[in-house]
């Protein structure tokens, strides 16, 4: 047994996020939790279990696959679940594309990240869930700086940023009509480096392609992505060899790497310390097609 | 017992174009909280707007009617670390028609900044806020007189607003004032002492969020349970209470009551997400498991026996109502307080506060953004303390059950015997 000994940041952080997922699930019929075998979902999850321990969790995990997700992060999702011997829904992007619900988009520009939000919202619909717990954080992006803890959406998946219910102190307004849903964020207050220093802390594993690696990549709007058969290349576009690691995972269309000989959590956090630019300006195209990108897609049902 | 929490939550408030979201744009840019791209994407949106230079401002208002309409409508959190602590710094609305949004925000904060145009000086709406600072427990004021490059860097008139503020807060019993001569704009007196400002020799901003006490927490244990965790791992049964701690420690072999039932036990362990400890603090996830198997569900509130917060159906309070629809008495809503919801009815309105004047007036609606007292009566017993004793046992909101909006935020002020 240990004594009382003084908190740390991560202590406060880790509380505030256990007291969200504990009120999502004792007030909410059927949460379920986003789980992308990203660092922030992997933080989340391992959260999740706390939260409940020594039981086991009071809800599934939900992968939303592109099917154009990196080979490594499926494979350590399908390991991580096995390893947690928790219950995982996979809702398919293709399977979207497959029954018409999407048209899957051509050419070098394409990508499956806008497609998601159907298969999500379809998936929500059809398995009725009426919470979905995500790890985005409010340092991400600055329409995510806006949002609640639970953020309400209505029939259609939709966010009205004009119109969130006011959360003082810290007491959550959980109800909710037929076919409404909440996004719950418990990881809002948290940094990229907070994430980085509670992996450390907690020992997390992640997917090997967060470490340095040798891959294939080719340039694009300054952006160094996976030279991978799913992303088609223009002509001008050339492959070269590179030693490189990601600070996201997402869909390999839109996800880009950064040059990084970082090959362990420490050195990666050291290296997130020092970093010059954000988490999504490294990584992230989709959020430079405009200004508010982020926010359209949010209020569009996206995670 | 008291331990510093690494945590401390400020809100920036005031007036509509006093400056709130250029100051928090630029005290992350002067302490090096920006990265390069965050910097490039607000001076492509500030010439996309015809601003000369980089406005800022345009990093927090992160919503798309918030950058055309050049306003905050919601709160923007941004983290900042400043001398080894964690600031959750808000950027709350300006305009009254937001006021909603404000009170959120600060609601829970440790303290706030508090922006008043040096040119126009205090206004109405500077004085409500300050007012609902004051009434929420926000303990100390940053008072910034923003734009004193536009009065000349007039000693005298920063002087003048400093001390209406400070009379200001006086008259309601608020929040501690440091007042500070500013330009967010130019960043005088934001991280660096100002040459413009010489006959100003008090801390700057960020001396004073370097500086700020660390948050009050109240030593009486109380823990909501939030959650029954049951398990029966082959040996035995296990049944521990989850719940975060809202204020006070509590250590193995305490004496507990259950509340409002009244059932008493002993703290048999105190597990800490995993890690089993002697003792454990707010604000704290825990799971507590007892010494007996008493009745304690989801919503009732675990504290010491020999300190027991008040069990009561009636309480009389401050509300800072928030929806569009007025209050007339008498209303059916239902309260959320801790992790219990209860139907309860207002059963009088007594007055309307004006917060410009603090006057209390007589009245029989409360419109949006009124703060007023009520008499409020709950269908259970209910665990209460009065907010200046225990906030989280004297806070509350209501919600309408017939449209699910949350209506007002709830400060208790006294707990009432049966009527």
């Amino acid at each position: 047994m240990t004594t009382l000994t003084e908190l740390g940041t991560l202590d406060v952080l880790e509380a505030e996020a256990v007291h969200v997922i504990r009120e999502c699930a004792a007030e909410c019929e059927r949460p379920a939790l986003l789980f992308s075998g990203g660092k922030d979902s992997i933080v989340l999850a391992h959260l999740a279990i706390k939260a409940f321990a020594p039981a086991g969790l009071p809800f599934p995990l939900m992968h939303v696959d592109t099917g154009h997700n990196f080979p490594e992060v499926i494979e350590y999702r399908d390991r991580y679940v096995a390893d947690i011997d928790e219950r995982l829904i996979v809702a398919s992007v293709q399977d979207s594309i497959d029954q018409g619900r999407v048209q899957d988009e051509v050419g070098p520009r394409s990508s499956r990240n806008r497609l998601q939000t159907t298969t999500l919202l379809d998936a929500i619909a059809e398995h009725r869930f009426d919470a979905c717990f995500g790890g985005a954080r409010r340092d991400e992006e600055r329409s995510r700086a806006k949002e609640r803890f639970f953020s309400h959406r209505d029939a259609f998946g939709q966010w009205d940023p004009r119109n969130q219910r006011p959360e003082p102190w810290t007491i959550y307004n959980t109800k909710l009509r037929a076919g409404e849903h909440f996004r719950v964020f418990p990881l809002s207050n948290w940094t990229e480096i907070d994430i980085w220093a509670y992996i450390e802390q907690e020992g997390l594993r992640l997917p090997s392609i967060y470490f340095s690696h040798e891959r294939e990549i080719f340039e694009r709007d300054g952006m160094l992505l996976a030279a991978v058969e799913e992303v088609e290349r223009y002509p001008h576009e050339t492959v070269r060899v590179e030693t490189v690691r990601f600070r996201t995972v997402g869909d390999m269309s839109c996800t880009g790497s950064i040059l990084s000989t970082a090959a362990t959590v420490a050195e990666v956090l050291q290296e997130t310390r020092d970093s010059d630019i954000s988490e999504r300006g490294a990584s992230r195209a989709d959020d430079k097609t405009s200004e508010a990108a982020m926010e359209d897609r949010k209020r569009n049902g996206y995670f | 017992m008291s331990v510093e929490t690494p945590m401390l939550h400020v809100v920036a408030v005031g007036s509509v174009d006093d400056g709130k979201s250029t100051l928090i744009g630029r005290l992350l840019h002067d302490t090096g909280h920006l990265t390069t791209d965050q910097i490039e994407a607000v001076a492509e949106a500030s010439r996309k707007r015809g601003r000369k230079g980089i406005d800022l401002a345009l990093l927090t208002d992160g919503l798309r009617a918030e950058r055309e309409q050049g306003i905050t409508i919601d709160v923007a959190y941004r983290s900042f670390d400043a001398n080894g602590r964690r600031i959750l710094l808000g950027d709350a609305p300006g305009h009254v028609q937001y006021t909603r949004n404000m009170v959120t925000a600060a609601a829970g904060a440790d303290a706030a900044i508090l922006l008043v145009d040096a040119k126009n000086g205090t206004t109405a709406q500077t004085r409500r806020h300050l007012a609902i600072c004051g009434m929420l427990g926000v303990r100390d004021v940053i008072a910034c007189v923003n734009k004193i490059d536009l009065v000349d860097y007039d000693e005298a008139r920063f002087h003048e607003i400093a001390a209406e503020l400070v009379q200001s807060s006086a008259a309601i019993d608020g929040p501690r004032i440091t007042a500070i001569p500013l330009s967010a704009l130019n960043g005088v007196n934001l991280t660096v002492r100002s040459p413009e400002t010489p006959w100003y020799e008090g801390p700057t901003v960020l001396d004073v969020l370097h500086d700020l006490d660390p948050p009050v927490v109240e030593t009486a244990f109380r823990m909501p349970v939030q959650w029954v965790v049951r398990h029966d791992d082959g040996e035995r049964d296990i049944r521990g209470l989850a719940g975060r701690i809202d204020s006070g420690a509590v250590t193995v072999g305490d004496d507990i009551v259950a509340l409002p039932s009244g059932a008493t036990s002993r703290i048999a362990r105190v597990d800490v997400l995993g890690d089993e400890r002697e003792s454990a603090t707010a604000p704290l996830s825990v799971t507590l498991h007892l010494e007996t198997d008493i009745d304690v569900s989801r919503g009732d509130v675990i504290a010491l026996a020999s300190a027991p917060p008040q069990v009561a159906s009636r309480l009389r309070a401050t509300v800072a109502w928030l929806d569009e629809q007025p209050l007339t008495v008498p209303a059916r809503l239902e309260a959320r307080q801790g992790a219990r919801t209860v139907p309860v009815i207002v059963e009088e309105l007594h007055e309307r506060l004006e917060l410009d004047t603090m006057e209390h007036i007589p009245a029989d609606v409360l419109e949006t953004n009124d703060l007023g007292i009520i008499t409020l009566r709950a269908a259970q017993p209910m665990v209460l303390e009065p907010y200046g004793e225990n906030r989280a046992m004297g806070s509350m909101v209501l919600i309408d059950p017939a449209t699910n909006r949350t209506v007002a935020a709830v400060m208790v002020d006294q707990v009432l015997a049966e009527a």
